[in-house]
């Protein structure tokens, strides 16, 4: 130990989170530090302290505009929505998979239910009180189907929105809501 | 232009990030990627690296936006600290490629630029910051500055300003009582 550092009021390391912040700690230090954040909350205040301190540093820093294809490539590595649609038996009816751009759904059928006559359409529910159905389209109980979501909806896709299917005359509700009955419905989830 | 609007905004965006919106990522993207990947670049000095980190800084927004507090963290802030992390994470685990940087070109870039200052939200809190940095003994501000910017260790921070690594802490650490004295004044 350094003449500097016995005479350091902060060896006694109440200085860790500062530390930690600025970055001059090495790699084991640094976990160390994460470990303790996860169970102490007064090292967290700390922490949050510093970041919002010290964060004005950083206006030193030019921006640089990202390469071009960086945006897609976060896009692709996101994770993926997904819901199973079950009926009242809890049966499993449909596999929904919301594509990697987000603006497209892809629906298989799980099981084939029926002949009925009736049109199968597609609708989502966004999470929140007293939301509309919006309708995706028509899907067909024996094959898989793409449907595109518009792009007013697109952004709107997250985890607690759900999907619904209902029996509709043939070509769809004719009054852009659903008016006959849901055959099966399930929440979107994040895998 | 209005700093408080662009916070605001950011936030708003942050808050529907959190609850799934995709659309709202972007948003953030199109307003932060550039800073962001600037404190990335300066960390890392590979633009390849900081593409990398840069990816995983948005990722990382997605799956933590819920813990985004609006009320008590700045978004701005809120990120740079999530992609510095990373960035020194990454740096700590490519040690052996570093390269050091002479203290001539450190120097060169240490000092913050009005220009860029005034571009980014100027809270207060920063003009505060910049004052309590000034207060402080030049080198122990220009160590401080430096392992902000850099993502440098104690270690490292020694070599380039040529002092013994306790030297180095005591700087430091001086540097950071005195700034938190003059930041909770």
């Amino acid at each position: 130990m350094s003449t500097d550092d016995t005479t350091d009021p902060a060896a006694g390391g109440n200085l860790i989170a500062a530390e930690y912040v600025l970055g001059v700690l090495g790699a084991e230090e640094r976990r160390e530090v994460e470990r303790r954040l996860a169970q102490e909350p007064a090292l967290a205040t700390e922490v949050a302290f510093w970041e919002e301190r010290l964060g004005g540093i950083a206006d030193a820093v030019a921006p640089v505009v990202p390469p071009a294809d960086t945006w897609s490539q976060i896009e692709a590595s996101r994770p993926a929505l997904m819901a199973t649609l079950a009926g009242s038996s809890g049966q499993p009816n449909f596999v929904a998979a919301v594509t990697a751009t987000g603006n497209s759904l892809v629906v298989v059928p799980a099981s084939l239910l029926t002949n009925d006559p009736r049109a199968m359409e597609l609708w989502l529910i966004l999470p929140g009180p007293n939301q509309r159905p919006h309708s995706l389209g028509l899907i067909q109980p024996g094959q898989p189907i793409r449907l595109t979501i518009p792009p007013e909806l697109a952004g709107q896709l997250t985890p607690d929105a759900a999907l619904a299917v209902s029996l509709e005359p043939p070509g769809g509700s004719p009054t852009g809501q659903p008016t006959g009955p849901v055959i099966a419905s399930g929440k979107l989830t994040s895998l | 232009m209005d700093a408080d609007a662009t916070r605001s905004q950011l936030a708003a965006a942050l808050v529907r990030v959190a609850g799934g919106d995709r659309a709202a990522l972007r948003v953030v993207y199109q307003d932060t990627s550039a800073k962001l990947f600037g404190v990335c670049l300066r960390i890392l000095k590979d633009r390849g690296e900081a593409e990398d980190v840069l990816q995983e800084v948005f990722v990382t927004v997605w799956r933590r936006a819920a813990s985004f507090d609006p009320g008590r963290a700045s978004p701005i802030t809120w990120m740079v600290a999530i992609a510095r992390n990373r960035a020194i994470d990454r740096l700590r685990a490519s040690a052996v490629s570093r390269r050091m940087e002479p203290i001539e070109s450190a120097d060169a870039v240490s000092d913050p630029a009005p220009a860029a200052v005034e571009r980014v939200e100027l809270a207060q809190q920063h003009q505060r910051l910049s004052r309590c940095l000034e207060e402080l003994e030049a080198r122990h501000a220009r160590a401080i500055r430096e392992a902000f910017l850099d993502g440098t260790t104690y270690e490292e921070l020694a070599a380039r300003m040529s002092v013994p690594l306790g030297t180095m802490k005591s700087w430091i650490r001086r540097g950071l009582l005195k700034l938190r004295t003059c930041l909770e004044a």
